[in-house]
């Protein structure tokens, strides 16, 4: 069978992608495949295969190439280069470009599935303004500014002291 | 002592155990790869006190290790013994786990995500595996706020677990289908499906001992309960194709592979791993088949202890030629119930 791309060369890998039942196949030739994103996964860890997939967004998009996530500081070539995300806020910071992937990994890119029975929403609030500020603090720390750290880190110490006596 | 593989359970002539694997991650704390020294000990001890001062059965039944101080011998004997990934024992600064004493229950902390829940069971008890694992969630969410997002689910380090971040594993006894060449073709069908199939030990290992690990891949946008019923119904496709190739097979000649096994188990003076691994293989065969009748020969529990870690855990630091007379030794003991 030739490469249905270019015609020429003999079609030596099989591509299959199913995205929400949808099935499209492809022959291509391995000079194709590799022209198309597609790299032989078969001896590449998963950080890799997903690298491979991340890749081809930071050459189009300059824009999310130069964006930080607020929280943990990695950029979207990070996440892409070690096929990691950085943290939980990284999900809302790089959403719009992880959406496709997710796509293409899970097929879907909708939770169906448990939802953690979280505290009432009274005592939501605080649990969350421990949470940032944890968050505020570790990036300041990691600027370097102690002063500012510290009055951080009193607030949240003040907030779990009043938390324990409840 | 690990427990799985102790005892009778559900399907066990072709089911080894059963895995089930939450990912959870923490709001506030960046992931693993981005942790500081003092950040991983902080998630330690938020997890510690989450378990160990919660009013419940965990409290008493979980205890807290710090990998550090577990001796190496021992920490490549827990990946022996399936408790932890090999990954996690690969660099155990600031790493720690919670295991329960029967070791079915364990949590890694610090590995790819802050939490890594698992239950482990023996044979096909997927159902009971969950429903421990999802308790120890409950419990663990309602004291650490977990990274959660409407959309995406749990939100993990590799996007592969977003979702649920649930990962069921079922361990099965194969020696016929795979005899019969036709592993590819089964991989590439429950590939289709949203299931993968690896080796014994998990991500990139070969086979041994005709043990494959049947796993789900997606996360997203399926249940929990649909994941583990499709599961389920993926391994009693492939209990029943086992069982069925197994009927149609000489009696004679299978009798003779099985029992030359036992003969070479039961008097071998020198037994490396890989010859270990293929007559233990044979003789679960030849129990499943009922061709060996001695309930209290375990073939799982002797191909665990037989493991190069786990013999030195018990005998010492050796050699690997030194090793292979240790193992011949045991696993005629095993055998023979002591004498010999």
């Amino acid at each position: 069978m030739l490469c249905e791309k270019c015609g020429k060369n003999n079609a030596t890998t099989h591509i299959r992608t199913v995205v929400n039942g949808v099935v499209t196949e492809h022959n291509l030739c391995g000079y194709c495949a590799a022209k198309e994103g597609y790299t032989d996964i078969g001896n590449n860890s998963l950080g890799e295969m997903l690298a491979s997939v991340f890749g081809d967004v930071l050459t189009k998009n300059s824009a999310s190439a130069a964006l930080r996530c607020q929280c943990c500081n990695a950029s979207f070539s990070d996440i892409a280069e070690s096929g990691k995300v950085g943290c939980s806020e990284c999900y809302k910071t790089f959403y719009d470009e992880l959406l496709p992937y997710l796509k293409r990994v899970h097929g879907s890119t909708r939770h169906a599935g448990k939802i953690p029975n979280r505290a009432p929403l009274m005592v939501k609030p605080q649990k969350e303004t421990i949470d940032s500020l944890r968050m505020k603090l570790n990036e300041l720390v990691r600027l370097e500014k102690f002063e500012e750290a510290a009055v951080v880190r009193d607030r949240i110490k003040k907030l779990e002291e009043e938390k324990g006596n409840e | 002592m690990s427990s799985w593989y102790l005892g009778k359970n559900p399907e066990d002539d072709i089911v080894v155990s059963t895995r089930i694997r939450l990912a959870r991650n923490i709001t506030g704390l960046p992931f693993p790869s981005r942790m500081s020294e003092t950040q991983r000990e902080e998630l330690n001890q938020r997890v510690k006190k989450a378990i160990l001062e919660s009013n419940t059965p965990f409290a008493r039944t979980l205890k807290f290790i710090e990998m550090k101080d577990v001796p190496e011998d021992e920490r490549h004997a827990m990946v022996e013994r399936h408790i932890v990934s090999p990954e996690f024992v690969a660099n155990q600064k600031g790493r720690a786990i919670i295991l329960s004493q029967d070791e079915s229950i364990s949590i890694m902390i610090g590995e790819e995500d802050h939490l890594r829940i698992q239950v482990l069971c023996g044979g096909l008890q997927l159902e009971k595996a969950y429903d421990t694992a999802a308790r120890l969630d409950d419990l663990l969410c309602d004291q650490l706020n977990f990274a959660f997002d409407e959309q995406l689910g749990f939100l993990t380090e590799c996007p592969t677990n977003l979702g649920t971040g649930l990962r069921a594993s079922v361990m099965l006894h194969l020696p016929i289908v795979e005899g019969m060449g036709q592993i590819g073709s089964l991989a590439d069908s429950v590939n289709k499906i949203g299931f993968t199939v690896r080796g014994m030990y998990g991500e990139g290992t070969k086979a041994s001992a005709s043990l494959y690990q049947i796993s789900n891949q997606i996360t997203l946008g399926i249940s929990e309960k649909n994941a583990l019923d499709n599961l389920k119904i993926v391994t009693m496709q492939l209990i029943e194709k086992e069982r069925r190739e197994r009927k149609g097979l000489n009696k004679l000649k299978i009798e003779d592979i099985c029992m030359r096994a036992y003969g070479i188990l039961s008097c071998a003076r020198i037994l490396d791993s890989s010859e270990m691994m293929k007559r233990l293989s044979e003789i679960k065969l030849g129990m499943g088949l009922g061709i060996i009748n001695d309930e209290e020969i375990n073939p799982i529990r002797i191909l665990i202890e037989g493991q190069p870690y786990m013999l030195m855990r018990k005998f010492g630091r050796m050699s690997p030629d030194e090793r292979d007379i240790y193992r011949a030794n045991m696993v005629r003991q095993a055998l023979m119930k002591k004498g010999n």
